[in-house]
């Protein structure tokens, strides 16, 4: 379900979906982040839950393509050299090394492309270069690291090796203030979007950390605590408005573009178990999987809960080099995917 | 202007005070229990009685965090979330109310392989729980874990399934001996066509416990008129052509159900014995009020009987009441952490498996819930929370101590601690055997900054003690 709200301009049209439900192996469970690598593999990285011994090895990365080729695995839950507790994001550097935050280990981890621990920094607290959850992390153009170090609300530059380079934010909600900051985005001129997050609102800084810009804010019912957001190559902003459950596009004067609920059909992989499992399927397809609800509770959370195409816990957006959007659907185990159309 | 100063609250106002909230949540510090006190008896009871003016928990904070906990589909994941609500509630009979219905109405997830179902389920209980009696049994009918559970799903015009009627006149109601197997039959029928949307799809997963492609799909109620028998039904001495809602209409004005929820209020907050007078009154409050829960609690509450201090310390802890209690004490998992899911585990451990009851009965509960294994298990699992010097409840207690007095003699800091702690009910023979304990490393001491980390850890391990000592078993 895809509205645009400045019918004219640009359409997002869904395009597929990558994914399905699997605690190892070929899909995912509760992805939490995706990073896209420049020839195209998807690094999906599952936080899972909870932290009981069974489970962990739900928690793991897993590499595919976009068109639902898989290609393998690494990591898996555990506090040892590359496991992963309470992992938050995932990005590659220039090099294609893959960086990991832990939320719960206040680390970052660096593994080669093909999985292989490299090294870990990072230490707990709240000093320069310290971290306190971080929840998400991005490269310049340098290829330094911005880390949003959420219960210390702030964001710290790191060089790859973790070396402290700089910060900026405090806790609060005016200008240049954070709340708890999640997710991180640059543009390509190296301006620095934060989801700021329990101040329901979008920030932007220059390189420096300057306050430049913000979209929503407490009260304003823009944004209900928003997890992420993209910047694409013409200043679009793709804001995982996680709270409300959808995805909203703005232009850079704060004009809402678009506004994903979500849209998906079956994946590849679904199609795959069904085809195997045709009891199931056949159930499956005389359902109705739009019913009508009477949710008791927030409406669109709990619309999400039983209607299956629609987006459930949005937490992070990315933009291929195709222009396509990815948003990481975490509680439905999936990618959903859709393109941009400008109207002539 | 002088400010008006207010005594401190006397011994048996903070013993009372601790009882109502042991009872009518899961414990007080022993600064909520002096706020509690400021406020009053009975302004506390009807505080407690109105859950929707207390503000609610931080829900966005645990959903970011856990992931797990904002899809539900684990029951792990779903078990640690109630735990960290009990923990972080403002409105702690809300909770407790959902914990007495979720005993009653016993769902479980080993059938239904969909723990949100459950927890749906538990969000009705904290919605209508303190609430009239009859709305509750109506959407206790129209639930859909409790039309999965109990085969209400399988229950069509012309081909009856009689599970679910059984069991609302047997177990959810009236109680065995109070109507007849007819009435049973027609009740089902009455009940007939309440289902739940794409039943073969949903049963099918259900049976295959299938999270694929995308998770669990939340079920929802479906009335489907032409399934539902709309033929004349004689229940109860009563003749026509019954829908449920009828048959509930008809089964609360009963006295047999008037005396049968007095009866199971009275076991869960009063007292593991029944005692006829006093759940006779409790019935005529509910009859007297159409069913009103939320009246028939405000006078067990008020009531003599539940202040009589011979009913403190009467009934053994849950292990819910125990674990959750424990960590309310030590200020412990007040922000999202990954190891609530421990906590969740230990309440398994103890033999409660919240939102996996054992059977449609329930769980066993008072002196059921020790036993030689699981003693040991509920002493460390309290002792391991309570012990940490670094948790805020603790840090507290220790300021409270240091607050007595530079120097404190081993019965001077066994009584603070147990102050501290708001067991106001510790047997001398407890007593004795703490106070001999603190005896051997002599006098407390705060004023020697260089052996301060060992006062702390001898704090600690006096609360880890009291723990494992018969009264913090004991509600």
């Amino acid at each position: 379900m895809t509205v645009n709200a400045a019918k004219g301009t640009y359409d997002f049209p869904y395009s597929h979906t990558v994914g399905f439900m699997a605690n190892q192996g070929r899909g995912f469970n509760n992805p939490i982040d995706l990073a896209i690598a420049p020839t195209g593999e998807l690094y999906v990285l599952n936080r899972a839950g909870p932290e009981v011994g069974i489970r962990l090895p739900y928690k793991r990365v897993t590499i595919c393509t976009a068109e639902e080729e898989y290609l393998g695995e690494f990591s898996t839950g555990g506090t040892s050299d590359g496991q992963l507790w309470w992992p938050s994001a995932i990005a590659l550097d220039l090099e294609g090394l893959v960086y990991i935050p832990d939320e719960a280990l206040n680390h970052v981890q660096v593994f080669t492309p093909e999985g292989e621990f490299r090294r870990k920094w990072g230490v707990a607290g709240n000093g320069p270069g310290e971290l306190n959850r971080p929840s998400y992390l991005a490269f310049d153009a340098e290829d330094n690291l911005l880390i949003s170090d959420s219960l210390n609300h702030r964001v710290q530059k790191f060089s790859r090796d973790g070396e402290f380079l700089d910060m900026w934010g405090r806790a609060g909600s005016g200008d240049g203030e954070l709340n708890m900051p999640w997710g991180l985005a640059l543009d390509r001129d190296g301006n620095v979007y934060v989801a700021d997050w329990r101040n329901d609102r979008v920030q932007k800084f220059d390189a420096g950390g300057g306050f430049t810009a913000k979209w929503g804010g407490p009260g304003s019912r823009l944004f209900n605590r928003p997890a992420a957001v993209a910047v694409d190559e013409e200043g679009l902003l793709y804001v995982a408005d996680w709270g409300n459950e959808r995805v909203q596009v703005l232009n850079p004067e704060g004009e809402v573009l678009g506004i994903i609920r979500g849209d998906s059909v079956d994946s590849r992989w679904a199609a795959d178990y069904f085809a195997a499992n045709p009891e199931e399927g056949a159930a499956r397809y005389a359902a109705d999987l739009t019913p009508e609800i009477d949710p008791a509770g927030e409406r669109d959370r709990e619309e999400s809960a039983n209607v299956e195409k629609l987006l459930w816990g949005p937490t992070a957006v990315k933009i291929d080099g195709e222009g396509r959007i990815f948003i990481v659907d975490s509680c439905r185990h999936r990618l959903q995917v859709y393109r941009k159309e400008r109207n002539e | 202007m002088v400010a008006e100063t207010r005594p401190a609250p006397s011994r048996e106002e903070l013993s009372l005070m601790a009882h109502l909230l042991r009872r009518a949540g899961f414990g007080a510090t022993r600064r909520e229990l002096d706020g509690y006190c400021a406020r009053g008896y009975e302004a506390t009871v009807e505080e407690l009685l109105h859950p929707e003016d207390a503000a609610p928990i931080d829900e966005d904070v645990v959903r970011r965090y856990h992931v797990d906990q904002n899809s539900l589909m684990l029951i792990e994941s779903s078990q640690a979330y109630w735990i960290y609500r009990i923990i972080n509630t403002n409105a702690p009979l809300e909770e407790k109310i959902a914990l007495f219905w979720h005993g009653l109405f016993a769902t479980a997830y080993g059938k239904l392989n969909h723990a949100k179902a459950v927890v749906n389920q538990t969000n009705t209980f904290r919605q209508h729980g303190l609430g009239n009696f009859r709305t509750l049994l109506l959407e206790l009918s129209r639930d859909p874990a409790m039309i999965f559970w109990l085969d209400n799903k399988d229950n069509h015009n012309g081909a009856p399934n009689e599970n679910y009627g059984r069991e609302l006149l047997e177990l959810f109601s009236m109680g065995i001996g109070n109507y007849s197997e007819d009435d049973v039959k027609n009740c089902a029928r009455a009940f007939s066509g309440w289902t739940i949307n794409n039943a073969d799809y949903m049963s099918i997963r259900a049976s295959r416990d299938s999270i694929w492609p995308h998770g669990r799909l939340d079920w929802q109620f479906r009335y489907l008129p032409e399934d539902h028998d709309d033929t004349e039904k004689t229940f109860l001495g009563e003749t026509g052509r019954f829908n449920g809602e009828d048959i509930i209409d008809i089964i609360v004005r009963q006295p047999a159900t008037a005396w049968f929820v007095a009866s199971k209020l009275h076991q869960f907050f009063v007292a593991d014995q029944p005692d006829e007078d006093q759940i006779q009154a409790l019935a005529d409050e509910f009859l007297r009020t159409e069913g009103d829960i939320r009246s028939v609690l405000r006078m067990l509450f008020l009531s003599d009987f539940f202040r009589d201090p011979k009913t403190r310390l009467a009934k053994v802890k849950s292990p819910t009441e125990l674990v959750a209690g424990t960590a309310r004490l030590a200020g412990s998992h007040r922000f999202p952490e990954w190891s609530i899911v421990n906590l969740a585990m230990d309440v398994n451990f103890m033999g409660q498996e919240i939102l996996n009851p054992p059977t449609v009965e329930g769980w066993h509960t008072g002196r059921e819930w020790i036993d030689t294994g699981n003693l040991v298990e509920r002493v460390n699992a309290a002792a391991l929370e309570i012990g940490d010097v670094n948790q805020p409840g603790v840090r507290e207690v220790i300021r409270r101590l240091e607050e007595a007095g530079p120097a404190l003699s081993p019965e001077g800091f066994v009584d603070g601690c147990l102050d501290a702690l708001g067991q106001f009910e510790t047997s001398e023979q407890s007593r004795e055997g703490l106070v001999r304990y603190a005896g051997r490393m002599g006098e407390l001491r705060f004023d020697r900054p260089d052996s301060l980390a060992c006062t702390h850890q001898r704090v600690g391990e006096m609360l880890q003690l009291i723990a494992a000592t018969r009264e913090y078993q004991l509600a």
